[in-house]
């Protein structure tokens, strides 16, 4: 009995990531198309984004900020959090975009979520790679002291993030209100993020407060990795993995309760 | 109706006491409720019943695509998905990468697959161009040529896709009601030349509820009455 639902497990399993594999090449093909570069635009943004605003920092802050390299400074603050704004307005109304999926019944809604992060996740990851290749020739990034811990925070936060939008995606079936609030939530984010600074440098009370926030957390852990004895940083990595899991619990309940009510064209 | 138990041998589609409303803001509309049918292999049912009493609906809870409001629906033998104009396609996409998803997704190999669905559409470079450029008889053509690609032991039809011109509709005719006689099929339909001549069950969906006739002569006379 135990063997026979093992096996089931297994090939339910299969079946998911047969699912995932196809929907992601859909996803691919519809939003980036085949002509240029294709699915490296993904990396467009965030790379934009990371790019400018270190060169706006570089000017008005001057080369290093407490020691670190501003550029590299900036660079890895933003592309974690365009992970986040990306994966969030990517999971706004996901369901009825691709409701015409849901006739075929091995494909479940959470597939739809899980997609189109994966795109992002890796889209970010790349972006990650590429910018810091170019800006390690140009000196202006050092060598990761500590890539496991790198790469553990970055799998913290994206988590996180992952988490948030499993919530986002049936609130904003459940009321078109929701759409209208997610890019000042997502903006108002950005001081949470640790984006702008390393909680060394400020308060012990600011410390702890924003020590509550898994996105911080994560930063955290990933700027040690890079900067490592370089840098002094605080971090418990039991919030972000309790904060993931208690909001992917609610996430999938709401999941759950949408699919009922969903109506199919 | 006899109580629905699983037969060992005769793997069926159960569904017992299913009821589906829709909320919309403040109102609720019930579509039908205490709906009990089941359909065995060989067993083509007709789905009769006037503009929205829900027909479509009843096809698309026994496809999976929408669920019902109470109830269940037990599927022991594997179901098509509901084969119409609307859903089961990606427009921006062309016939050939449609094909290589379901493909995909149903574990089939791309290579017969697009063999089949080339021969069946008779589209030529047609299937190179995205679904959305498409008019309703060449999707229809796709849209069973990618469903009977795949072999279902059930296939869900909603009617607006039986029509087509003669040579597709005698196409179809050999494939579904010829070939694939030991299959089920329960179909929405208004043509009761074409009930007559394939069906062998028909339930009538009226006032929310939903009556099961083994004689669809009989089915056919109420329903006119109605």
């Amino acid at each position: 009995m135990a063997s026979s639902s093992l096996s089931k497990l297994r090939a339910s399993w299969a079946i998911q990531v047969r699912v995932i594999h196809a929907l992601m090449i859909r996803e691919l093909i519809t939003r980036f198309g085949r002509d240029n570069i294709g699915f490296l635009w993904i990396m467009a943004e965030p790379l934009l984004f990371a790019g400018l605003v270190g060169a706006l920092w570089h000017f008005t802050h001057g080369a290093t900020e407490h020691g670190i390299n501003v550029i590299a400074f900036v660079a890895t603050g933003y592309i974690p959090i365009t992970l986040f704004r990306h994966g969030v307005s990517r999971s706004v109304a996901v369901f009825t975009v691709n409701q015409s999926l849901l006739y075929h019944r091995q494909i479940k809604i959470v597939d739809f979520i899980l997609t189109r992060f994966v795109i992002e996740f890796l889209g970010g990851m790349m972006a990650y790679l590429f910018m810091a290749i170019v800006l390690m020739i140009f000196g202006q990034f050092p060598m990761p002291a500590d890539f496991g811990l790198l790469i553990a925070g970055w799998f913290l936060y994206s988590s996180f993030c992952f988490a948030i939008c499993l919530i986002i995606a049936p609130l904003s079936e459940m009321s078109e209100a929701m759409e209208k609030f997610i890019p000042a939530t997502t903006y108002i984010m950005i001081p949470f993020s640790g984006l702008f600074y390393m909680l060394s440098w400020l308060t012990p009370a600011a410390r702890e407060f924003l020590l509550l926030s898994p996105f911080v957390n994560g930063m955290e852990m990933m700027r040690k990795g890079i900067w490592g004895d370089q840098v002094t940083v605080y971090y418990n990595i039991w919030n972000p993995i309790i904060c993931s899991a208690v909001a992917a619990l609610i996430g999938l309940i709401l999941c759950r309760r949408v699919r009922r009510m969903l109506t199919v064209e | 109706m006899s109580a629905c138990s699983p037969d060992v041998d005769g793997r069926m589609i159960i569904c017992r006491d299913v009821a589906k409303s829709y909320s919309h803001g403040r109102g609720n509309k019930r579509v039908f409720d205490g709906v009990n049918l089941t359909v065995k292999r060989g067993e083509r049912v007709a789905l009769l019943g006037r503009n929205g009493a829900g027909k479509s609906t009843l096809i698309k809870l026994i496809g999976g695509v929408e669920l019902p409001s109470s109830g269940k629906i037990i599927r022991q033998m594997s179901v098509s998905w509901p084969l119409g104009f609307a859903g089961g396609f990606q427009g921006s996409l062309t016939g050939y990468d449609n094909a290589r998803f379901i493909a995909r997704i149903y574990q089939r190999d791309y290579a017969d697959v697009r063999t089949f669905v080339e021969e069946f559409t008779e589209l030529g470079s047609q299937l190179k161009m995205p679904v959305k450029t498409y008019s309703s008889g060449m999707r229809a053509r796709l849209a069973f040529a990618l469903s009977l690609s795949i072999e279902f032991d059930c296939y869900l039809i909603d009617e607006i896709i039986l029509v087509g011109d003669q040579n597709f509709q005698r196409k179809c005719q050999i494939e579904m009601f010829e070939k694939r006689e030991d299959r089920a099929m329960i179909v929405a339909s208004h043509s009761p030349d074409f009930m007559r001549q394939f069906c062998n069950k028909a339930v009538i969906i009226d006032k929310g509820k939903a009556d099961t006739y083994d004689d669809v002569d009989l089915a056919l006379n109420i329903y006119s009455g109605l």
